[in-house]
């Protein structure tokens, strides 16, 4: 056959397994893809960008709406305040006397420049209204001892911080309010960049901003990304742990004995229904701040699939076990702890897993409730100021801390059941470092017809 | 040429079979059913499975019980094993009632049972651990049993990774290791392949000879009724009730060959008729098979 041909070949089959090239292929084409989409829609302007996304604010007299930088607006409605704008410079400058403006409306003319500066990480994302940082920009960037970049500002812009400055300049060289002129300074144009409307930011800002926020250190009195990361694995593993302690045992017992089945099932089917939030006021009122209602929360939020799960688990154990160790003799007691439990393991351990990957949902609700915390209390913070290249990087990181969770213990799942599986390389080059030498590996070869 | 071959009565006994039935007939009695009778009750009315069935089983006797699909073999192997209460009747083993399920009656399922964590020599130990022997006593019985079932190589494998031979020899071996009076097996090598079935049919033999043991063997293959039982029990279906108690002439020790001798064949025939009566299913033609033209080399 021609090779070009069978290349083609063979993709969709009903129900048979790809050879592993093939599969090692659509794993990576599976992340490959959203990410190269995301890099379309990130750098190649004309497939997705129908909004302009600000980068320096733009205000204009009479006109109450206000847009800040990272706001989005219509492509048509920039060029007009752009024009509108410049209209107004010009106006201002062909004035023969220029005309009053109030202190105030000059010092909110100056935080134009903030969020360049913020970009730029020569102001703290909470200075944004520091006038004395930002009075200080004002003065580097006319002289060029800082030249902004990403974002630049635009020659024009540029040109207008310099005339402001050679206005403020001789009157004050530091920030305060009383030295600001009576007439109005002239006003930054408004910049910004074709951008999507979902405010996704490029792969380069996430990455850039997800470096930044997890290796340097936290603004006075916040936490660093990594305790919030430690406290969000606080929560979510002691709701899961006090889950399981609870739930565990009681769905065993509900699978083992109809009488508990019917004492507790029902009521746990239908408390399941009851979304757990609604509960979140309740539980701040009964156990205050801090962290007892988030783990709570959690702990809510699990238990009830928990014991359904792992009764259901609990009844799929073969009956013939049951029966074969009770002609071997085994008392009602040795058949739960010596084959109920043992047999039933594997599955739920896969429970469990699945499982932990629910209490991260509840998570995120838990850190909501109360005094807001963790990661969760970054994403909301950042989210609101619509620093969306911020909240991103978080997100994968739970995203990642789940997915490897998990894929570990699949991984040990191996380990720790070496009945259950042919085994990966993990497991079996752990059984060669702590497994007598005459263990067993492969199917038998010694042939039945030997035995007679 | 069948035709031609004259079988002798399967009621023929030589005179050595003849007065090994006697010696048998005076040993102890191991196994006692008395009008056993067990219903079902379902959501369609009562299904009664077995009715008033009665038949005593000597020590270290190796009686097969046989019946069409459906006949309550597995209930009665379940009733006697105590994993179901009888509706009726008694269950004795060595005169002491039985009620539940207990140790000195060992069970080996159809269906593999063996415990899937466990290592082979794990599986055999447990009925000893769960008896309270000691963890050293009873690996070290447990070795014996599973070296005369052969698989001492396999010890520490797991039940997955054995075939399904050699799992049903593990479970053999663990129903022995409880030292059992008596052992029922239900269809134990019916999901075995013909080669391997008779391999095992011998080697089930080779180890009644050497234990202690009282076998009730249930099955629904011919062969292997006749091969290895020293008397058939053949149940009716529809109700299960006892049709016929038939001893079986072939001399031991049994080998392979005698497959073919008469007195195999004869009892082999008379069981066949007994299950498949002559004139009722063989003949029935279907519609489909009638479309088809005859063909002289296909009859
Ligand atoms: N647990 C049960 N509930 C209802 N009917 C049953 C049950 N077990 C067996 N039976 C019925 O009893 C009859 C005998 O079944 P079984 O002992 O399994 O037959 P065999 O093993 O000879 O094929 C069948 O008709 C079956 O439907
Ligand atoms: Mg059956």
């Amino acid at each position: 056959m021609n090779p070009l041909a069978s290349i083609f070949k063979g993709w969709f089959a009903i129900r048979r397994d790809l050879s592993a090239p093939r599969r090692v292929f659509l794993t990576a084409i599976s992340f490959v893809l959203p990410l190269s989409i995301w890099c379309l829609v990130s750098y190649v302007d004309w497939i997705w960008h129908p909004d302009i996304k600000l980068q320096i604010s733009s205000e204009r007299e009479g006109n109450s709406t206000i847009f800040t930088a990272g706001d989005h607006i219509s492509p048509s409605y920039y060029k007009e305040m752009v024009a509108a704008t410049r209209a107004e410079n010009t106006q201002l400058l062909a004035a023969a006397t220029p005309p009053k403006s109030t202190k105030r409306a000059n010092q909110k003319l100056l935080r134009q420049l903030a969020p360049i500066g913020i970009a730029h990480d020569w102001l703290p994302y909470t200075d944004a209204q520091n006038d004395a940082a930002i009075y200080h920009l004002w003065r580097d960037i006319a002289t060029g001892a800082k030249v902004p970049v990403e974002p630049a500002l635009s020659a024009e812009n540029l040109e207008i911080v310099k005339k402001n400055w050679a206005q403020l300049a001789p009157v004050a060289a530091d920030f305060s309010l009383s030295s600001l002129p009576e007439t109005p300074l002239l006003k930054l144009i408004p910049q910004g960049l074709p951008a999507n409307p979902v405010f996704l930011p490029a792969p380069h800002e996430v990455w850039r901003s997800g470096w930044r926020d997890f290796t340097s250190p936290a603004p006075a009195g916040e936490l660093t990304m990594r305790q919030r990361y430690q406290h969000s694995l606080r929560v979510i593993l002691l709701g899961f742990f006090w889950s399981c302690v609870i739930g565990v045992p009681i769905g065993v017992l509900c699978g083992v004995f109809d009488f508990f089945s019917k004492l507790f099932e029902p009521f746990v089917d239908f408390s399941r229904y009851m979304p757990a939030p609604t509960f979140s006021t309740l539980l701040v009122a009964v156990l205050l701040a801090g962290d007892a209602p988030k783990i709570a929360l959690v702990f809510i939020g699990t238990v009830f699939q928990m014991i359904l799960v792992v009764s259901k688990t609990t009844r799929l154990l073969d009956p013939a076990l049951l029966e074969a160790a009770q002609t071997l003799g085994a008392s009602p007691k040795q058949m739960i702890t010596r084959v109920v439990i043992p047999g039933i393991l594997p599955n739920l351990y896969n429970d469990l897993r699945i499982l932990l990957g629910w209490a991260w949902t509840w998570l995120v609700i838990a850190e909501l409730i109360g005094v807001k915390s963790g990661l969760t209390e970054f994403i909301e913070t950042q989210g609101r100021f619509r620093n969306f290249d911020r909240v991103f990087p978080v997100i994968i990181l739970i995203g990642v801390t789940g997915f490897v969770t998990d894929q570990v213990l699949s991984w040990f799942h191996a380990i720790i059941f070496p009945w259950t599986s042919r085994g990966n390389v993990f497991s079996k080059a752990f059984a060669r470092l702590f497994s007598p030498p005459q263990r067993v590996a492969a199917k038998p070869v010694v042939p039945e017809g030997s035995l007679t | 040429m069948a035709a031609a071959l004259q079988l002798p009565s399967y009621l023929d006994q030589s005179p050595e079979v003849a007065a090994r039935f006697q010696r048998l007939q005076e040993r102890p009695v191991a196994l006692e059913v008395c009008g056993l009778t067990k219903t079902f009750a379902t959501n369609r009315g009562t299904v009664t499975a077995l009715s008033n069935v009665s038949f005593s089983v000597h020590k270290r006797e190796f009686m097969c019980v046989i019946g069409p699909s459906g006949c309550g073999k597995s209930t009665l192997a379940r009733v006697l094993a105590g994993l179901e209460a009888p509706t009726s009747g008694d269950v004795c083993v060595y005169g002491k009632p039985v009620s539940g399920p207990g140790p000195d009656r060992g069970m080996v399922f159809q269906a593999y049972t063996l415990f899937p964590w466990q290592t082979v020599k794990q599986n055999v130990m447990f009925g000893p651990l769960m008896s309270g022997v000691s963890h050293s006593a009873a690996e070290s019985e447990a070795r014996q049993w599973i070296e005369l079932v052969g698989l001492s190589k396999f010890e520490n494998a797991y039940p997955q990774q054995l075939s399904g031979g050699m799992k049903q020899r593990v479970a053999i071996a663990r129903a022995l290791a409880n030292q059992p009076r008596v052992l029922f097996m239900d269809e134990p090598f019916g999901a075995l392949d013909a080669q391997t079935r008779c391999q095992m049919q011998s080697y089930l033999l080779d180890i009644w000879k050497s234990v202690d043991i009282t076998i009730v063997f249930i099955t629904h293959d011919l062969d292997e009724a006749v091969f290895l039982s020293d008397r058939i029990l053949v149940l009716d279906p529809h109700p299960g009730r006892v049709r016929e108690m038939i001893e079986v002439p072939v001399p031991r020790p049994r080998h392979n060959d005698q497959l073919f001798e008469p007195s195999f064949m004869a009892v082999r025939k008379h069981i066949d008729h007994l299950i498949h009566p002559p004139g009722q299913d063989h003949q029935k033609e279907s519609p489909v098979l009638r479309l088809v033209a005859r063909d002289p080399d296909v009859q």
